[in-house]
């Protein structure tokens, strides 16, 4: 999957992007090589911990809950939870996010239930 | 399907050793392939096998999704399906516009029809789901780079996937002077999804289709069309004039499937010197027409620049309380209560949040102006003075600045998972808008429903946004939402109250209400742009 943060890694010193590379480089290009994976920390911070731990959704964080119970939740997104595609955070990613997960350190920052 | 609950994780107490015998209990992971899929209408089973080897040849077969179990994230809703006809046959999602260009012709082969998302979280109106149970989901979150952002004239141009997160990280990490302006579930959804719904942010430039400037779409017949300037030969203006030479056809791309918008360019906020956030607290549910006359004039002489935000107490609530905390009869939860509640919290019955941009001078120039006219009004002029550290006044104080919470999607949890937006539109007008407060309620109290809203003021109108709260898992709740609804639909059709977005459950009532002459220009514009009608059938009622 390729990721903007990635795209913008390769681009960090351009702050205009040719519209021609955006429309001319992807060739129709079947099992394209997947970019690198975002860390686990990086998926926290920006999908779950808006809501986990603050104020919206249960603290998951510091609870050891298993790891396939999470990657169901976040494929299935139960009750008020959205669902997460593998286009949004692929497999690998939901693996390592679901083992940090389980194995991360409660954080007396975030607050709710 | 059987579901654990985060309920449930609570009720198994804090460890995980308690929660996997809670799961094991439940069977909550038994299957997740539970329930038949269902193919298109008009494709059986060989045919549309066919058609997913062809996509995989496209995508590579990891980005093709048709079996149940990997199809099962495209159909989560929060809105009502009582009966099932909102449910993919599975999902494709190309990586670039080439791709798209070689799976509408595979569409056009198989007549297999295609619901396009960006990023799939349009909460209130079927996040993902498709207007008609088959279609296959065009996944365009794949497609997720910022294309340029132009330094000095503060305009992007973004693919599909972008989300404002994205946005967010890239202006920060090269510390450009621009303000994004985001819907209330910034983080996870895209500007170009939410443009083309006409979706709004709060600040200044909350009007995001009036901020839309340029877009390039993937036509059913795989033709690339640059709108605006876009298609002059070296171009440098197209996010710079919106207008370009000729028809002006970008919002026939806008709530609509006459093709498929893979580049949208926008502008951006210049971060303003100074910003003052306000609140103003009326306490009574009647003050609704005191508070939409006291405004108008400040939204059309751009007094007050952004998009307001007049909360409903019940709403405020919701964003961090159960219902059961304040009430638990199967009734409509009464003014009284929601209001003692609310008072506790530092809310009365209507909230509505405004804010001041520019310089120290001309913010302290503007204060007295509008202090008085809602004083006036009967209302609390309140400031972070009075109200920082105040969770609800926060939350608004970031929204009015561009910044990304989710803290609004807490409303779901108000009964049980189940929500769906009913959004006629008022004219700015006190008295009219207090009818249209009445029926609201008149409707949701026959059900039981509570009246969970916000009213979004613009310039001359207003959106009612009504939040229908309800059970999901609770079969005899959802149909009973999904009424609820269509009478609302109805009834307040009656009056020419119409909607101006809703969720897939009632595009085609809603459509009916624009009347015949509306929907007969727009099936003529699909039968020219979209023969085989591929593109998301049933978009706004349009086939």
């Amino acid at each position: 999957m390729s990721d903007s943060g990635e795209f913008r890694g390769r681009a960090a010193s351009a702050l205009k992007l040719g519209v021609a590379m955006a429309c001319g480089a992807l060739a129709l290009s079947p099992g394209d090589a997947a970019p690198a994976s975002r860390s686990p920390e990086k998926i926290y911070r920006s999908t779950c911990g808006y809501c986990h731990g603050a104020h919206v959704g249960p603290i998951i964080r510091g609870r050891a809950l298993p790891p396939e119970m999470i990657f169901q939740f976040v494929r299935t997104g139960p009750g008020p939870m959205p669902a997460f595609r593998q286009t949004e955070i692929t497999d690998a990613e939901l693996k390592s996010l679901a083992q940090w997960i389980n194995k991360s350190e409660a954080d007396p920052k975030e607050f709710g239930e | 399907m059987s579901e654990i609950t985060r309920r449930d994780i609570m009720r198994a107490g804090i460890h995980g050793g308690a929660i996997a015998a809670t799961m094991a209990a439940s069977q909550a992971v038994a299957s997740p392939l539970d329930g038949p899929r269902i193919l298109p209408a008009h494709l059986d089973a060989d045919r549309f096998a066919a058609a997913v080897k062809e996509l995989r040849a496209i995508v590579g077969t990891e980005w093709v999704f048709a079996d149940p179990e990997s199809t099962l994230p495209y159909r989560k809703s929060f809105t009502p399906d009582p009966r099932g006809e909102h449910i993919p046959s599975g999902a494709v999602a190309p990586a670039s516009v080439e791709q798209v260009q070689a799976i509408l012709k595979v569409a056009n082969k198989y007549k297999l029809p295609l619901w396009t998302v960006s990023t799939g979280k349009n909460m209130g109106y079927g996040c993902a789901t498709p207007a008609s149970t088959g279609q296959m989901i065009l996944d365009l979150k794949r497609m997720n780079r910022i294309i340029e952002i132009d330094a000095e004239l503060g305009t992007a141009l973004v693919e599909p996937g972008v989300t404002y997160q994205d946005l967010h990280d890239y202006i920060a990490e090269h510390d450009l002077p621009y303000w994004i302006d985001v819907p209330t579930v910034g983080p996870i959804v895209s500007p170009l999804g939410n443009t083309l719904e006409r979706g709004v942010g709060y600040t200044p430039y909350g009007d995001h289709f009036f901020m839309q400037c340029g877009m390039e779409v993937v036509l059913a017949d795989g033709t690339v069309v640059r709108t605006g300037m876009g298609s002059v030969k070296n171009s440098t203006t197209w996010q710079a004039f919106k207008w370009g030479y000729g028809p002006y056809v970008d919002g026939i791309f806008t709530q609509s499937n006459f093709g498929v918008v893979t580049k949208l360019g926008f502008w951006l906020m210049p971060k303003p010197p100074a910003f003052k956030p306000f609140m103003v607290r009326h306490g009574e549910m009647a003050d609704v027409s005191k508070i939409v006359d006291a405004m108008r004039p400040f939204r059309m002489n751009n007094l007050i620049p952004n998009v307001v935000l007049m909360m409903g107490a019940a709403y405020q609530l919701a964003m961090f309380h159960r219902r059961a905390e304040i009430w638990d009869k199967p009734e409509s939860v009464p003014d009284e209560v929601i209001r003692d509640f609310a008072r506790k919290k530092g809310l009365g019955m209507w909230n509505t949040y405004f804010a001041l941009y520019g310089t120290d001078e001309i913010i302290n120039a503007v204060e007295p102006i509008v202090r008085g006219a809602f004083e006036a009004s009967g209302g609390e002029v309140l400031t972070e003075k009075e109200m920082g550290g105040n969770l609800w006044f926060e939350h608004h104080k970031n929204l009015m600045s561009g910044k990304l919470t989710l803290e609004e999607k807490g409303i779901m949890r108000w009964r049980g998972g189940g929500m769906v937006c009913f959004a006629p539109v008022a004219p700015a007008k006190g008295a009219e808008t207090s009818q249209q407060t009445a029926l609201a309620k008149q409707i949701l109290g026959k059900y039981g429903l509570d009246y969970n809203v916000a009213y979004a003021i613009g310039g001359r109108e207003l959106h009612h946004l009504v939040f229908i709260l309800y059970d999901k898992s609770d079969p005899a709740e959802e149909k009973k939402a999904d009424d609820c609804i269509r009478e609302m639909v109805a009834l307040f059709g009656e009056r020419g109250w119409a909607s101006y977005r809703t969720g897939v459950n009632t595009m085609d009532l809603v459509a009916r209400q624009y009347g015949e002459a509306n929907r007969e220009l727009n099936a003529r514009l699909k039968q020219a742009l979209d023969p085989n009608h591929i593109l998301s059938p049933g978009k706004q009622g349009i086939l």
